[in-house]
């Protein structure tokens, strides 16, 4: 019930210490002898706790004919192994007072277990039953097929974004496994064998290919014992071999149109940008916060405010393993074109290659930054959940506590560069979806 | 698929039983935090609760000016409520968003069926920024005339995206189906309609007549002293004044109970599945089986290896989830089980959603059923009310629906306290039987003959007026 201890915090640039910080030495990590690593972020704020597993798989280790198979996999991991065999995970988990989902992304799958912490040696029995004995029964392949599909659908129904999105991705990308979505391909969906699942599952689930967290009211020791108890017998697999594609360099802007009953037309604009290891990706990810992020930014002030162009407008850059997209979506005003849209959000950017930001915008997102940090470590959920993008996505879960000082030291040179360097109109794709295309 | 699940659990049944003697243990020391309470001499009710281990403050606030006070102009509370951000006496639009972003700080205004509600959170070395925009939106709005047109331009064009997705809107039908004439019926975004036809002084008007502190109360949770936030807030909303509050309680109405089974029917032209509701009417907020209701309907619908996602998801694969759910308001409130399907899986789908609520009262529930659904119930509990904003939240909550913290300190037993026999009577009571509520959305013309073999049709288009 209490709150969370957090970090520092940052005024005027500079760190003050407060009562109550945690800091990285307060996440404890240790790796079993099969190369399963732990990393454990004790906190008692509240009698529970949560074990999030992090497998390093997800669409970009694909290729055609099994699109969207590491998100179907995501589901059969609950389909049954040996001690607990169909059913029994969910069942005994929720027993015990436990609940659990799971994620899959084009780089990671991500399984989430939360728990009063007095059940956390069935989570560990449950975890590592089904790592080590997955059973892949091909009635339950047939039923879980109908469920990805009806989420495939239930999907496309119920947001536009979702297409246009799809399209953008296929269109930048022409080589690299990022060019299909996470759901897979529907006929894809409905062609993959049982032998594809037990070779994806003997390649990618292995205890060396996953990194586990824990945070909430645990003691490390108990954790230790339990991971020697229930995960450290199960064999190491054989290193999954690197992706290799790489997209080449786009050299001229891309266009894609999607016929669909909307009311006004939806937009996408995508740049290619760097992985999460990039030196760019600080000055990117405050780039992405000065045009969207709040009232006071500047696409919104410029489309929404201003000219009233758009009805929304927003962007994202996230944390990827391989060079991903920077995209900026906005939704035509009534009787506006795209093209209306699309020139005025050029104009924006032209204006910060041109000038750059100003200090006091610069001020305000660094500050932002810091809050959102608050935000995502204020529960143990949130905690557990950066912690493992950290270690996977930047290499180690200690730059989760440099990444406030990593935003302060972005200059206004920086957010020149990055906007000069990667908003050029050889390096976009630009997607609209729309009910009036031209036959 | 039940006889299944009780072999499993008599396998565990002595582990588990042990490990929840230690939930118990470990959670009965969840207690709600302590906090002070009062009230102001103009009526408004203030909860302090000083959380120190994040230098953050949560603000919730609750106004008696929700949708059930739209009368003809339909929309008009939650234009208001986000029309308290544009502008005040003394800041403009720009210069609250400019003051708020600066320092990271969260401030959203927005309206619900029965009342307007502000949350905010910020850093509490800015409380000398925030403060000041709060006392001012909640007691001098200006509800600046240009401003409110550009938005109003905004919302019409929102409320038609909205109606591309089933999921956004398929709720606003469903009160409008259930509750007919009475006020719980009004939906909270308006219409393009009703919409296009309101101006500023409309908010204005509404403004004075809904907003004042007599009736609301506001909650501040995080890194505070509370002597000095009480001398605070007595100052700054002290010379709150109240206005011409009139409204009478429209709310407490009766509501029609159901005479019949009924389908409403709203075509999607393009739709590629059918997303549908079953129900009836719920529960009040107060009812004294609140938490017994929930734990009945954490094997129904309420969590992944319930009755209705078991059999329509796990079992047929027909759809990606199936739930159900109690929604309840001061005065009243609904049950529904909702789900999608493909357009061609419609009928078994509607079948099977009916069989399970069928065998839920003709064989109710076990033993190792209720202790499972009630050790989920407790187990989950705890992260409800984790963060700040959580606690400021159900602050509020407790002043708008008169409970209070035993809510949270017995919750755990009241959970235990319910038996096989009054889990029977449980779902006798509340969950229904017969003359059953359908909501289909999807394509009319591949699902109409199926519509019509659960009761009279109502047929309305998803792109027409309102719902």
């Amino acid at each position: 019930m209490k709150m969370k201890k957090l970090l520092c915090v940052m005024l005027l640039g500079c760190w003050i210490p407060l009562h109550g910080q945690i800091k990285s030495e307060d996440i404890k990590s240790f790796t079993l002898k099969n190369g399963m690593k732990f990393l454990v972020a004790e906190d008692n704020s509240i009698p529970n706790a949560n074990m999030y597993l992090f497998y390093k798989v997800g669409s970009r280790n694909e290729y055609p004919g099994i699109t969207g198979l590491s998100h179907f996999f995501e589901h059969m991991m609950f389909n049954g192994a040996k001690k607990y065999g169909p059913k029994m995970f969910d069942q005994t988990m929720e027993f015990n007072g436990g609940a659990n989902n799971a994620y899959t992304t084009q780089d990671v799958t991500v399984y989430t277990d939360w728990f009063p912490v007095s059940a956390m040696e069935t989570i560990f029995d449950l975890e590592s039953d089904r790592i080590a004995h997955l059973n892949i029964d091909s009635k339950m392949i047939e039923s879980e097929r109908g469920v990805v599909l009806s989420e495939r659908s239930t999907g496309l129904e119920n947001s536009p974004w979702r297409m246009l999105s799809e399209a953008v991705n296929a269109t930048a990308f022409q080589e690299h496994p990022y060019h299909w979505s996470v759901i897979g391909y529907e006929s894809d969906i409905k062609n993959w064998t049982k032998e594809d699942l037990e070779k994806y599952f003997k390649t990618y689930y292995a205890p060396n290919n996953c990194v586990v967290v824990i945070s909430g009211n645990v003691k490390l020791e108990e954790v230790k014992r339990l991971a020697e108890k229930y995960m450290a017998p199960i064999p190491a697999g054989v290193e999954p071999k690197a992706i290799h594609l790489v997209e080449p360099p786009q050299s001229g802007e891309r266009r894609i149109t999607i016929q669909k009953e909307v009311p006004t037309p939806y937009l996408i604009l995508a740049y290619h940008t760097p992985e999460a290891m990039s030196n760019d990706f600080y000055p990117l990810s405050i780039l992405s916060a000065a045009l969207t992020s709040g009232n006071s930014s500047r696409l919104y002030v410029s489309l929404v405010d201003k000219k009233q162009l758009a009805n929304t407008v927003s962007s994202s850059f996230g944390e990827s393993f391989d060079p991903n997209l920077f995209k900026i979506y906005a939704v035509a005003a009534k009787d506006i074109q795209e093209h209306q849209i699309e020139e005025a959000i050029y104009e924006e950017i032209q204006q910060i290659i041109a000038g750059g930001i100003s200090d006091q915008e610069l001020q305000k997102i660094k500050n932002q930054k810091l809050m959102e940090f608050y935000g995502q470590i204020e529960t143990i959920n949130g905690k557990s959940n950066n912690i493992g993008t950290y270690e996977l996505f930047f290499g180690d879960y200690k730059k989760m506590f440099d990444a406030p000082a990593a935003y302060s030291k972005v200059s206004i040179e920086d957010v020149k560069r990055v906007a000069s360097q990667y908003f050029k109109k050889s390096n976009r794709t630009v997607g609209v979806l729309k009910s009036k295309v031209e036959e | 698929m039940k006889h299944i699940i009780k072999n499993i659990f008599t396998v565990f049944v002595a582990l588990m039983f042990v490990q929840t003697g230690i939930a118990q243990n470990s959670q009965s020391e969840f207690k709600l935090p302590t906090y002070v309470k009062f009230t102001l001499a103009n009526g408004l009710t203030v909860y302090l609760m000083e959380q120190h281990e994040v230098p953050l403050i949560s603000v919730s606030a609750i106004i008696p000016a929700g949708a059930i006070y739209d009368g003809e102009k339909s929309g008009l509370a939650n234009l208001t409520a986000s029309g308290l951000l544009y502008g005040t006496k003394s800041y403009s639009k720009s210069k609250i968003e400019e003051e708020l972003d600066f320092i990271g700080a969260d401030l959203n205004t927005y309206a619900s069926k029965e009342s307007a509600a502000i949350s905010s959170k910020f850093a509490s070395k800015d409380s000398d920024k925030v403060f000041p925009i709060l006392k001012e939106l909640l007691m001098d709005p200006a509800f600046d005339a240009v401003e409110f047109e550009k938005e109003k331009k905004r919302v019409l064009s929102g409320l038609e995206q909205s109606k591309l997705s089933p999921r956004n809107v398929i709720n606003a039908y469903w009160d409008k189906f259930m509750y007919g004439s009475h006020v719980y019926g009004n939906p909270v975004s308006g219409s393009p309609e009703t919409v296009a036809k309101i101006n500023a002084s409309d908010l204005k008007a509404f403004y004075s007549n809904n907003y004042g502190p007599r009736g609301s109360a506001i909650a501040i949770v995080g890194d505070f002293d509370a002597r000095a936030m009480k001398a605070l807030i007595t100052k700054m909303f002290g010379a709150w004044k109240n206005t011409g509050i009139s409204a009478t309680n429209l709310a407490s109405n009766p509501i029609k109970p159901m005479d019949a089974a009924r389908v409403l029917l709203v075509n999607k032209e393009d739709a590629r599945e059918t997303t549908f509701l079953i129900g009836g009417l719920g529960i009040r907020r107060d009812n004294p089986d609140y938490v017994a209701v929930e734990v009945i309907n954490t094997v129904f619908g309420g969590r992944f290896t319930s009755w209705l996602n078991d059999e329509l998801r796990v079992n047929s694969g027909l759809t990606y989830g199936a739930r159900s759910n109690f929604n309840s308001l001061k005065n009243s409130g609904t049950f529904s089980i909702s789900t999608f399907t493909a357009v061609n899986t419609t009928q078994p789908t509607l079948e099977k959603a009916m069989q399970v609520l069928d065998s839920l009262h003709v064989h109710g529930i076990d033993e190792n059923t209720l202790a499972s659904a009630k050790n989920y119930v407790k187990g989950q509990f705890p992260p409800r009310y984790e963060t700040a904003g959580q606690l400021a939240n159900l602050l509020t909550q407790m002043f708008w629906y008169g409970f209070n913290e035993s809510f949270i300190n017995n919750f755990q037993n009241n959970v235990d306290g319910l038996s096989l026999a009054k889990s029977k009577e449980i779902i006798n009571k509340y969950f229904p039987k017969d003359k059953l509520q359908f909501l289909l959305i999807g394509k009319s013309a591949d699902i109409k003959k199926i519509a019509e073999k659960y009761g009279s049709v109502i047929e309305k288009d998803i792109k027409a007026d309102g719902f």
